[in-house]
């Protein structure tokens, strides 16, 4: 229920002169299940006025306006809470009944040619009910369709983000992490290292030449860069002196700490 | 090429309905009274083979839907939109659109006894309702109608499918009080 909802059994009052009414039956009223329906629950004064007739019986077409009205009334009670478009639907209509209860007090001729003064109310309540019953055929109509799809309806599922997953790590598994990581901080150190690739002399050997096969000259630095670990430095200097031994190359630095040059030993250059 | 396959590919392969004449222009072996027959015969087929769906006749055309016996297990496919339900609001302007097109907001308004403007213009966003037309008189209004996806929504073939007034459950036969 919202703010705006009217509900008669919430709001207390006394008997009002108004209420007593000639028709009998309506002491009862707020006891009435009829009129204890919140106003929210009409599509507007044409829907509850069909609940009013439809819910009592009432001949449509020689609708007791008096009673009608008072019971309309009873029901729009408080309506001005409701926002004021919706309030001023409920309160036209209100007029308009009352304006018909006046009209059938007016004496009239027997023999004259009547116009009921409620006629052009039941054609409105009639042609309204008449679509109110079509949109009871339409829900129906749309809840059927509804329990059907058509081909493509169905779209792929589309891949979660990760971060959308839920954690599917529970306690037990960070516990068996812990103890996993305390036996291998447990375990005593090795006393030494190995390198998990070792570097061998005859690699370096080969790569120099490679190396010297397209140039007749390169620095030390530069057969080293590619890797710059202390290891390959090491084995490519051993390497370079192995080379030098077996006379396929010549190493030559003009001073100590200056660049080292390799050269190849048949470039008359180098000689 | 057995042209009731063809059919069945065709239907199978749309997702929008497809009238008989649509289907029938693929193939010159074809025709509008075949077309009906191949459909009434894979109808037929489909039900003696107990498919999870069938060909339903919707918006004047043919299209392949699944079983409403299956709707629960396209409910649990969390990628099936959830289609909103039309409020009673809404229901009832359609009724009257669908009923009295052309027809312009104040008459809705008149018979619903109730303002109109915001489920209009629910209901043309929904693409259930169009402007078809501009009335007489001051301002020319707009005039509204249903539109195809209004009988696709509700899976009527055409409007002639809508119940006629002798066929709804309320009072309307002797109207000679409003004479």
């Amino acid at each position: 229920m919202t703010s705006g909802t009217l509900s008669l059994t919430e709001i207390p009052h006394p008997p009002e002169p108004e209420t007593t009414r000639k028709e009998g039956g309506e002491g009862g009223r707020e006891a009435d299940p009829l009129l204890r329906v919140s106003l929210d629950h009409f599509q507007g004064p044409l829907d509850l006025l069909l609940h009013l007739i439809r819910k009592q019986d009432i001949d449509i077409f020689d609708i007791p306006v008096a009673k009608i009205t008072a019971q309309f009334l009873e029901m729009i009670r408080g309506v001005e809470r409701l926002e004021l478009e919706k309030a001023g639907e409920f309160i036209e209509m209100a007029a308009t009944l009352v304006r018909i209860k006046a009209q059938m007090l007016f004496p009239r001729k027997v023999e004259e040619e009547y116009d009921d003064p409620r006629a052009d109310l039941v054609r409105r309540l009639l042609e309204y009910e008449h679509f109110r019953e079509v949109a009871r055929v339409l829900d129906g109509a749309e809840r059927a369709r509804q329990k059907t799809w058509r081909k493509g309806y169905v779209q792929l599922r589309p891949r979660p983000a990760a971060l959308d997953l839920p954690l599917e790590t529970g306690w037990a598994e960070v516990e068996s992490a812990t103890k996993a990581l305390a036996a291998r901080l447990a375990r005593p150190e090795p006393g030494y290292r190995f390198q998990s690739r070792p570097v061998r002399m005859e690699e370096k050997i080969e790569h120099i030449l490679l190396v010297l096969m397209e140039r007749a000259r390169v620095e030390f630095s530069a057969l080293v860069s590619p890797w710059g670990t202390r290891m390959h430095a090491v084995m490519s200097l051993l390497a370079c002196l192995e080379l030098a031994k077996r006379s396929t190359l010549s190493l030559r630095q003009e001073s100590p700490f200056a660049t080292l040059w390799v050269y190849r030993k048949d470039d008359p250059d180098a000689a | 090429m057995r042209p009731d396959r063809m059919v069945e590919a065709l239907l199978f392969a749309s997702e929008a309905p497809l009238s008989a004449a649509d289907l029938a222009r693929v193939d010159e072996s074809l025709n509008e009274d075949l077309v009906e027959e191949i459909i009434a015969g894979l109808r037929e087929e489909y039900e003696s083979t107990d498919r999870a769906f069938g060909i339903v006749e919707i918006a004047g055309g043919y299209q392949i839907l699944t079983r409403p016996e299956y709707a629960f297990v396209l409910d649990r496919f969390e990628t099936v939109p959830t289609t909103a339900r039309l409020s009673a609001a809404a229901l009832e302007t359609l009724a009257i659109i669908a009923y009295r097109q052309p027809v312009g907001r104040a008459e809705v308004e008149e018979i619903r006894g109730v303002s109109a403007g915001g489920v209009l213009k629910t209901l043309a966003e929904r693409n259930l309702i169009e402007v078809v037309a501009r009335g007489e008189g001051l301002g020319r209004p707009l005039l509204y109608g249903t539109t195809r996806f209004f009988l696709e929504h509700f899976g009527f073939r055409t409007l002639a499918e809508l119940p006629r007034s002798d066929e709804l459950d309320v009072i309307l036969a002797d109207r000679t009080a409003d004479a």
